[in-house]
């Protein structure tokens, strides 16, 4: 039902004399609110599309509109991790160390054609997609992004959260990994990397790889009803 | 002061070092080049390179005293590989351009490392990249790639795009990493990342000199106090 007693002129205004001081809801409602409303980003910014994320986050954009302007540079302090930028193997392994030092929940955002899937640099050094180290909440086309993209993705994520519950452990290991044995392993099995890691391969398979339905663009405005 | 006749005329100045390497190193300069109208460049015995390149850093009518850049060239097909030395010489603002050709099968070269520390890190990357061996270099380890690569030398023209593993594996190797492969044991000391050396190895009565030679502050505080008492 959410979150109620929004309704009312004199509700809105504050507190009405005669007027009840307390309010009814779920207990799911308001840890999914609690949590969608301050994500803290820890922000993993390797290149251009880290000005982007600067720039979303300066006055223009404002993410504090999304209470996110403080910037975790403390993994243990953070529960969104923003790949923004291009990933070498050489730096794989310090992403997947980054992201299992962050505390459950945590979600990710891979922001840019490179960290979601090599974009132009199909070579020896670059990870072909950051999906194949860690698991990805959304991934945000562009190069770079432009902050509204980034921002959409944010909203996406709270979406996400939205949907979670803390009474279905089930749901939980499906938005995000929980085994432990994963820790610093690659985030897919071995022909899943193959399959994606071809040219071309992640682009069409993102959706899938984020165990999301495709969202067709007809379709987003009815993501973001309440 | 420098003359101004020096530099104003950069062509003929490069081909007056040209003639003085021929004049004093003969048979070792193997040929020479003009590119780009004025850059000059010089084929050198490889096995001579150190002997060469001092007297033109130390020569005070030349003075290549910079050393901007190191690298290889690879043209593929069996060809040698090139180690191109690019100089600048601060006092006479000129630049030259020394080049080696190292067969595929005998990739080694003696170290400018004796002569320019710049050519530390630049020789790394040269080996890192193309394979090349430079002889007597301190820390001749990989600079760019990690040091548990396996797959070769990148920049070879034998090298393919996309690696020789596969992408599954390439993952798995990044992450199958030890902190040993890209630290060096004083880093993860400073990290607190692995027990000092003497927690591991308590101090015998030999050790003590060695202890207080790597800087631990109580081993080398202890001495004085247990010696005052």
């Amino acid at each position: 039902m959410g979150l109620e007693g929004r309704g009312g002129e004199a509700e809105r205004s504050g507190v009405v004399p005669g007027a009840p001081t307390f309010l009814t809801t779920r207990l799911d409602y308001v840890i999914n609110w609690a949590r969608r409303s301050s994500l803290w980003p820890m922000p993993f910014g390797t290149a251009c599309c880290a000005i982007e994320m600067m720039a979303s986050a300066a006055s223009k954009y404002d993410l504090a509109r999304f209470g996110m302007e403080r910037m975790s540079f403390s993994p243990r302090q953070a529960d969104l991790l923003i790949c923004a930028g291009r990933v070498t193997y050489k730096m794989a392994p310090v992403l997947r160390r980054i992201w299992d030092q962050m505390p459950q929940p945590k979600w990710a955002i891979s922001m840019g054609a490179c960290a979601s899937s090599g974009g132009v640099f199909d070579v020896y050094s670059m990870v072909q997609g950051i999906d194949t180290i860690i698991p990805v909440d959304v991934y945000v086309p562009g190069c770079p992004p432009r902050p509204e993209g980034l921002i959409y993705g944010i909203l996406m994520v709270h979406e996400k959260i939205k949907r979670e519950s803390i009474t279905n452990p089930e749901l939980r290991k499906k938005l995000r990994f929980e085994d432990e044995s994963i820790v610093a392993r690659p985030n897919k099995p071995a022909d899943v990397i193959e399959e994606i890691a071809q040219p071309f391969g992640n682009s069409t398979k993102q959706n899938r790889v984020s165990g999301l339905v495709s969202t067709r663009p007809r379709s987003r405005p009815a993501d973001r009803k309440p | 002061m420098v003359d101004v006749s020096d530099t104003a005329m950069p062509s003929v100045e490069g081909g007056t070092v040209v003639a003085a390497l021929r004049a004093r190193f003969g048979d070792a300069i193997l040929h020479h080049e003009v590119q780009a109208g004025d850059e000059h460049v010089v084929f050198i015995l490889a096995s001579r390179n150190v002997e060469i390149l001092r007297w033109l850093k130390e020569d005070p009518d030349h003075r290549y005293d910079l050393l901007q850049d190191i690298t290889g060239v690879d043209y593929g097909g069996g060809r040698p590989i090139q180690v191109v030395y690019q100089l600048w010489s601060i006092t006479h603002r000129r630049s030259l351009r020394v080049k080696a050709e190292l067969p595929l099968d005998a990739l080694e070269i003696d170290s400018a490392t004796t002569i320019w520390a710049a050519a530390n890190w630049l020789e790394r990357e040269a080996y890192d990249m193309f394979g090349v061996h430079f002889v007597g270099h301190p820390d001749l380890r990989r600079i760019l790639m990690p040091d548990n690569y396996a797959e070769g030398h990148p920049l070879r023209k034998d090298f393919p795009l996309r690696g020789r593993f596969s992408r599954a594996e390439q993952t798995r190797r990044a992450l199958d990493f030890s902190l040993e492969d890209f630290y060096t044991p004083a880093d993860l000391e400073l990290a607190g990342l692995r027990p000092h050396a003497d927690a591991l190895n308590p101090p015998a009565e030999g050790k003590d000199a060695g202890a207080a030679a790597a800087g631990d502050g109580e081993a080398a505080d202890g001495a004085p106090d247990g010696a005052s008492r």
